[in-house]
């Protein structure tokens, strides 16, 4: 039996030995902080950034915080003490996040901010499309939709948030509707999908299109979100077409909507842009240098870092998806993550 | 007080939740704009299918002297199977049987196979191992949703076959098939409950589970098959619930829960066992759906269902104190 155990322990020496050297290779180990993995842009976003930091010399370990505020604080506060190369943020809470970015700042670990803009403290990076910007985008395609269905731009629109409680939902029915302000023949019906859950946003719509029979254009804040409003419109006896249906976040299955002709619009966050900015700044973020403003390419996008009060920030806008160009692989719905690898930027 | 005023008020003690719904749906008819039509009813009654169902099972467990908090992931893992299988889009392996029909007794079968087998699971470790069911529960709560969460990989399933789609769409005397279900499954349970030893027996175990023993009842027997019932009935929600979205999503039926325990509870369901009725929480599920229904159609912020929620149950207990004192009184 002793010597049992002590080959075991050997073997699990020997083991280990050999897991740690693989580590000593790379650049360091990143932490990424993901607010949740029930959620297809998520889940994307952990593979997107895993292959970005590796194809630069990082290993990544993700954190699902399960979209609770408190459990983010205290895998910050973990994380700091394993003192990693850098955490990669997407916050769950935008501003309760702030005393942990900055006690890691604190022992010397960069932080960067990813998909979630936090705006009232210095992070070292800020990778986002930009909630409010999105709004702005889907109002742009909302009054497009509205034109030419209407003859001008009038109508009644139905938004379905996502949780009350997200700030990123709160921020894109912000922009849409101080874009939209500009059209007063526009109506819009704003009800919140509780805890992004499919069904609530089913119901909301199946009581709104006999509430509201003359509702133009349905926005959901999430891809997922259609795909239960497409069936509510589907019980009640709708065809694709009969009522105009857009959401935001490029998930794979609001793409197979717009395939379906169920879908005219899907604002798509960059997801691999967004990520891959991330790993081109990582070298200079963990080195502490400067990362400069002006123009970047990623993967063919145009990205703009400025200097702001929160620190060096890479914006890069979301795109408009139609029936036009839905097969476009460089969105992330389809699933085809780039085949070009990416350098770090001198 | 004359017998025949006692018995007026003995029903009115025995429906109160049911006309709790008929006044606040006149309430609600008369105040809100477009509330009062009969699309609006129907839509009441079909957004309960899935709570209404999940509910069921737990008022089993809970009339037994237990309680099952996994009924939730329960329902979310049978919905998340058969997307997998039956859904052509995400994840959906977009399995063809043929006939085409066949994928519903199948689909039907492997939800309430799953559930059925987490019921037994733990309804075994709380019965013959004696652990507190609050606890199983719970733990089964967190790690069926963490296996939904590993077998999507957070991703969805969607497109699901327009042979099990056919019960969303299909509709008789203006209500879809799922509500039909929900009714049915219902009608049955309440039966059951009233009208057979084993729904009898389940009560008096849940009113005094030794008592009950000693009465040469088999008590091990009948909790683990409430347990497995409980289990099987989430899975149909949970097979109800992927009809319904035409798929599944990883954090789909999030927080039907606590909606099933305070349908329950209105529903006159005490959480000490033994008392309770399945009409009753049908009624709290409806009262609960036609409450949603007014905030969507009113346009409140959602902030205020959680609260009107809260003091819905708040109500209901409070009710069901004055009943039992009353009750009391009038012995």
């Amino acid at each position: 039996m002793k010597r049992i155990l002590l080959a075991a322990f050997a073997a699990l020496a020997f083991g280990l030995s050999t897991f740690s050297s693989a580590f000593a290779e790379t650049k360091g180990t990143v932490y990424y902080l993901v607010p949740t993995l029930l959620d297809e842009f998520q889940t994307g976003s952990v593979s997107a950034l895993e292959m970005f930091l590796k194809q630069v010399g990082y290993e990544m370990k993700t954190l699902n915080a399960d979209n609770k505020t408190d459990v983010q604080q205290s895998q910050m506060n973990d994380v700091i003490a394993l003192k990693p190369a850098a955490i990669i943020l997407a916050a769950v809470d935008f501003n309760a996040l702030k005393p942990s970015i900055e006690a890691a700042r604190a022992a010397g670990i960069p932080v960067s901010e990813f998909d979630r803009q936090i705006t009232s403290t210095v992070s070292d990076f800020t990778s986002v499309a930009g909630t409010v910007e999105i709004g702005y985008v889907a109002a742009d395609q909302a009054e497009k939709l509205l034109k030419a269905k209407n003859g001008e731009v009038k109508g009644k629109v139905l938004q379905v948030l996502g949780d009350p409680g997200d700030p990123y939902t709160l921020d894109i029915q912000k922009g849409f509707e101080e874009k939209m302000k500009a059209f007063p023949g526009v109506t819009i019906i704003s009800l919140p999908a509780m805890q992004w859950e499919a069904s609530n946003a089913g119901t909301i719509v199946s009581d709104q299109m006999l509430a509201n029979p003359d509702i133009d254009l349905i926005f959901s804040h999430a891809a997922h979100l259609s795909v239960a409003a497409v069936a509510s419109l589907e019980a009640a006896g709708k065809k694709p077409g009969d009522v105009m249906l857009m959401s935001s976040n490029g998930a794979p299955v609001g793409l197979d909507l717009i395939r379906k002709g169920w879908l005219n619009v899907e604002v798509e966050q960059p997801l691999y842009a967004q990520a891959a900015a991330i790993a081109m700044f990582m070298d200079k973020m963990v080195a502490k240098e400067e990362i400069k403003p002006g123009e970047y390419d990623v993967l063919g996008l145009k990205g703009v870092v400025t200097k702001e009060a929160w620190g060096p920030n890479i914006k890069i806008p979301g795109a408009a998806i139609t029936k036009e160009n839905v097969d476009n692989p460089a969105f992330w719905g389809n699933l085809k993550p780039p085949t070009a690898t990416i350098t770090s930027v001198k | 007080m004359t017998p025949r005023m006692r018995k007026l008020l003995e029903f009115t003690l025995d429906n109160l939740v049911w006309f709790m719904l008929v006044f606040v749906l006149a309430v609600f008819s008369a105040l809100i704009p477009n509330y009062f039509q009969l699309g609006i009813f129907a839509n009441i009654i079909e957004a309960s299918s899935v709570l209404g169902v999940m509910s069921i099972g737990l008022a089993l467990v809970i009339i037994a002297g237990h309680m099952d908090l996994s009924v939730e992931s329960v329902a979310a893992l049978s919905a998340m199977a058969v997307g997998i299988l039956f859904c052509s889009a995400g994840i959906g392996l977009g399995i063809k049987l043929t006939p085409a029909w066949l994928a519903v007794p199948v689909s039907l079968a492997l939800a309430l196979a799953v559930g059925g087998l987490i019921g037994l699971f733990n309804g075994w470790l709380i019965v013959k191992v004696k652990m507190n069911a609050f606890i199983i529960t719970l733990a089964s709560y967190i790690w069926v949703r963490g296996i939904v969460l590993a077998v999507s990989g957070g991703r969805s399933a969607q497109d699901l076959a327009p042979a099990i789609r056919w019960f969303a769409i299909q509709r008789f005397i203006g209500l879809p098939l799922t509500a039909w279900i929900a009714i049915l499954c219902f009608v049955l349970f309440s039966v059951i409950m009233a009208k057979t030893p084993f729904g009898r027996h389940l009560v008096m175990i849940g009113g005094n589970e030794t008592a009950t023993y000693r009465a040469g009842i088999r008590v091990t027997r009948y909790l683990i098959l409430a347990f497995v019932l409980a289990g099987a009935i989430a899975g149909l929600s949970g097979w109800l619930l992927a009809i319904r979205t035409s798929g599944a999503t990883a954090n789909l039926g999030i927080g039907l829960l606590f909606n099933a325990f305070a349908a329950v509870v209105i529903g006159g369901v005490s959480l000490k066992g033994g008392v309770g009725a399945l009409p009753g929480v049908y009624a709290g599920v409806l009262l609960l759906s036609a409450i949603n229904t007014a905030i969507n159609l009113m346009g409140l912020p959602a902030v205020y269902t959680q609260v009107i929620h809260g003091f819905l149950v708040l109500a209901a207990v409070l009710l069901d104190t004055f009943k039992t004192r009353l009750r009391q009184k009038l012995a």
